[in-house]
């Protein structure tokens, strides 16, 4: 332990392994890139990494049944902490049993500790070295939300992820000062979380790693959070506005630095791109409202962009939402699936509550597809032709409108876009 | 799914609806068989669902499959042509690849679902009195707002898109009162369209794939329509398939000669008890437009026909009636783990509870109403058959009796809210309204003064510290 002896880290924590209720089991390392195909297997069954994780907020995916998004082939899906506190709050989800029972989701669930979208939602939110207050949105009551609430809340809830409290500051915010005292803090909460945990063995508590955009304390996290040896790793803090480049650095200075036995999460990535290119660099895991936001605005998710269908050239066009696509909503009916056109998602699109469902299921497929075959590439060793094609079809062919932080970041991983 | 236009169910006696049951004279309950080719056969009294643009409110299609028994549903084609003129709608264009109806594929309706269009949605939006209807034209509600639909027109356009059942246009005027020299005037109209309409379809030689025609009743009583009634049991009569209802009024002296057709109900019930009083009338097929407004109101139903047994002798029954339906809204089903009516085996009530179903309509997620969609279809699927299997053991008069006794004369006030209401929903009264939907989110004014006042709660507090702080609404029940 003499590596570790310039660390802050309590003793009686180091020196005994974390209880953990997950089992990592790394599959194949890409040859060339950073990338990584494991299985994940978790208290409610295995899960294939890399993965997409869709957000159902407040229990349920908007608007889809657990059935339907079984159907869509996840296992894994995120619930909010925040959300899931205020409705149904503590004391019911105790009486329930959990937010399994609540939604009756057999398989698995995440959640986040709350902090985030306190901060995001709630102008007023202040973090202090306790927690973070905040009014009520509903009736103004000031709240405060402690590390050690959130892990209770956490543990009432039953998800199989539990995420730590972090002290959450936007990346591109110019206080120095303020990010390094977000990171310690966000070092000191870890531990108050893992003091707090009364389910080790049945729920498995990430850190979150934070620093902003400052590699040298994305570094110094690293070494601390990855000392506490919590079952799993999130990179945090990212996904809220900083330039692509930025954001590429960050992921990849953090996964050279994380132990290749534990799966790593970059919290809030969901473009297609962004994914991909995270995955290059490392990255197991990620969650995104925006497939079933932007399907609630009509916005359809393909290989080859995203499509507002409810643009007037769509009214008739009767090819489904992608050619090929194997979701319920694409697939023919000769093949069991709906049949539904462009056309009638322009029908329905901010006009009935099916019309998002559809969109939503469609969108959900997708990214859970892309990733399964951005999993198979990589198992395959052909994760960089994967990402050529994949950029190829995207922007068909024209290379000159490739995102130039995508063509460097891959570059920085053996895989030039641009051959 | 199975193809269409199969050669055996072409071979089908052209026998569609086959009564079989029904009172020796006059009017009364009856039971019977639509059977249409392609379709699972439907037996009555049923009930259709009510679509709006294609879909059954909240359901989506795999949903509709695989999570409801509906047998057949109504499509208004106002929901659908907001573009014409000046440009074909999309649904005229649509040419599925194995010829079949460009309606069904387009809303993706099972192929065994019987599909019935009509010209205006049910319940229909009262057209305002600038835009009533005309010798040639009727007043339907688009997406874009009130537009005239040409009889002519509609007699065309309905027959392109391959429904199973196609309701005649007649001249009803939703929401107002016909009076005298207005009936002579909708007779005349009818007339004349369901003329143009029959000729129409006379014309056409490839005749086997036609939709069954059904001829609108004026919502008054026969021998007051007697012109058209005459005309339905002479000239039209070799092209009518069946009656389409608006008032029970017009049932009362239908003549015998159309008593051999089905009759679709648009006689908006609005409790299960008039649902048993218009199937009293004779009503085969109703459509039944509270179950959708008893879905968005978060309201989930709770009724059987025939009533549970209670003690006729116990005054305790007799004085506590039973409700006819739960609000999912309260509070007290918060942590309620059962499901949302005893024994009721739809999807919703065997992979869900009441606890769930009063988050996600209080959490305002789109779910809640796709559950309650789901029981309350299944909850008169039930119903329904109950009432066949009264009407087949003779016994369906004194179970209504004891159904009324049994049961709250009307179904519970709604006390949430519902989601979006959407234009076709409602009628405009002009400037100066209120806002239909309240806004999302809204700042909270005297949150920093709050903000500023409150007492920090020592950093180990524990839960029920932060409960007294009020975080997360810990008090529920």
């Amino acid at each position: 332990m003499s590596g570790l002896s310039g660390l802050s880290v309590p003793e009686d924590m180091v020196l005994r392994p974390r209880p953990s209720a997950l089992k990592f089991d790394l599959v194949t390392k890409c040859s060339t890139t950073k990338a990584r195909a494991a299985t994940l297997q978790l208290p409610h069954g295995p899960v294939s990494l890399p993965m997409f994780m869709p957000v159902a907020t407040q229990g349920s995916l908007k608007g889809l049944t657990p059935k339907q998004l079984e159907e869509t082939s996840c296992r894994l899906c995120l619930n909010n902490t925040y959300h899931l506190g205020l409705k149904p709050g503590q004391k019911t989800l105790d009486a329930i049993g959990g937010a399994h029972k609540l939604q009756s989701w057999p398989h698995n669930i995440l959640t986040d500790s709350g902090g985030f979208q306190m901060v995001s939602l709630l102008k007023l939110a202040q973090v202090t070295e306790d927690g973070v207050r905040f009014l009520s949105p509903h009736d103004g009551t000031p709240m405060l939300l402690t590390p050690e609430h959130s892990i209770s809340l956490q543990n009432s809830i039953g998800s199989d992820i539990i995420m730590q409290l972090d002290d959450v500051i936007a990346t591109t915010s110019p206080d120095h000062a303020r990010i390094e005292e977000a990171m310690h803090r966000s070092v000191r909460w870890l531990d108050r979380c893992i003091a707090a945990h009364e389910k080790p063995h049945s729920q498995n508590l990430f850190c979150i790693i934070q620093g902003g955009l400052d590699l040298d304390l994305r570094r110094e996290c690293c070494e601390e959070m990855v000392a506490r040896d919590t079952p799993g790793i999130a990179i945090g803090g990212l996904s809220g506005g900083e330039a692509k480049a930025e954001y590429c650095k960050v992921v990849s200075t953090c996964t050279s630095l994380l132990p290749d036995n534990k799966p790593r999460y970059v919290m809030g990535v969901g473009y297609p791109e962004d994914i991909l290119v995270s995955i290059a660099l490392g990255a197991d895991m990620f969650d995104c409202v925006w497939p079933t936001r932007t399907a609630r605005f009509g916005n359809a998710v393909t290989s080859t962009g995203v499509f507002n269908l409810r643009h007037a050239s769509y009214a008739y066009d009767f090819r489904p939402v992608e050619d090929g696509c194997k979701c319920t909503c694409c697939r023919p009916p000769s093949e069991g699936g709906l049949g539904i056109t462009r056309a009638y998602i322009h029908h329905t699109a901010a006009k009935e509550t099916a019309g998002a469902h559809l969109l939503s299921m469609h969108n959900v497929h997708h990214l859970l597809d892309l990733v399964r075959q951005a999993r198979e590439s990589i198992v395959e060793q052909r994760y960089p032709s994967f990402l050529r094609a994949y950029f190829g079809k995207l922007y068909a062919g024209d290379k000159n409108k490739y995102p130039q932080w995508a063509v460097d970041a891959l570059g920085g991983v053996g895989v030039d876009l641009m051959a | 799914m199975e193809p269409t236009n199969q050669p055996k169910l072409e071979q089908l006696p052209a026998e569609m609806f086959t009564i079989i049951k029904a009172a020796s004279n006059g009017i009364g309950p009856r039971l019977g068989t639509l059977a249409l080719p392609g379709r699972k056969a439907i037996q009555t009294p049923h009930y259709l669902g009510l679509t709006s643009r294609g879909v059954v409110p909240h359901i989506t299609q795999d949903n509709f499959a695989r999570a409801t028994s509906i047998s057949g549903v109504y499509v208004g084609l106002e929901d659908f042509i907001e573009k014409a003129p000046p440009h074909t709608p999309p649904l005229y264009q649509f040419k599925p690849p194995d010829g079949s109806s460009p309606l069904r594929r387009f809303i993706a309706l099972p192929e065994q679902t019987l599909l019935v269009l009509g010209a205006r949605r049910t319940p229909p939006l009262a057209a305002p009195s600038a835009n009533s209807n005309t010798h040639e034209t009727v007043a339907v509600c688009t997406a874009v707002g009130f537009r005239t639909l040409r009889a002519e027109y509609y007699a065309e356009v309905v027959e392109g898109l391959k429904a199973d059942i196609v309701v005649g246009l007649g001249d009803i005027p939703f929401g107002r009162a016909l009076g005298h020299k207005r009936v002579v005037k909708a007779t005349d109209r009818t007339i004349q369209w369901m003329q143009d309409h029959v000729t129409r379809r006379r014309a056409v030689v490839e005749r086997t794939a036609q939709a069954r025609l059904f001829a609108p009743l004026l919502p008054v009583s026969c021998a007051k329509q007697q012109h058209y009634i005459d005309s339905l049991t002479q000239d039209l009569a070799s092209a009518i398939s069946g009656l389409a209802a608006y008032d029970l009024a017009s049932l009362g002296d239908l003549p015998d000669s159309l008593g051999h057709l089905p009759r679709l109900g648009f006689t908006a019930p609005s409790t299960p008890h008039d649902i048993l009083q218009h199937i009293a009338h004779g009503i085969d097929i109703i459509t039944i437009p509270f179950v959708i407004a008893a879905t968005d109101a978060g309201i989930a139903l709770d009724f059987a026909f025939p009533p549970p047994a209670r003690n006729a002798t116990n005054e305790r029954d007799l004085d506590n009636p039973l409700p006819l339906a739960i609000d999912m809204w309260a509070a007290t089903h918060a942590t309620g783990i059962y499901p949302l009516t005893t024994g009721c085996e739809c999807y919703t009530c065997t992979s869900h509870h009441r606890a769930y179903l009063q988050h996600l309509l209080a959490a305002k997620e789109l779910l809640g109403w796709v559950l309650l969609q789901i029981h309350n279809h299944h909850t008169l699927d039930l119903f329904f058959a109950g009432v066949r299997l009264s009407i087949a053991g003779g016994t369906f008069e004194q179970e209504v009796e004891r159904f009324a006794q049994a049961y709250e004369s009307r179904l519970p006030e709604k006390t949430g809210q519902g989601p979006r209401i959407r234009g076709y929903q409602y009628k405009s009264e002009g400037r100066g309204e209120a806002k239909k939907n309240k806004a999302p989110f809204t700042m909270l004014d005297d949150g920093r003064e709050k903000l500023a006042e409150s007492a920090l709660p020592a950093a180990n507090a524990d839960a029920s510290e932060l409960e007294e702080q009020g975080f997360a609404e810990k008090d529920v029940q």
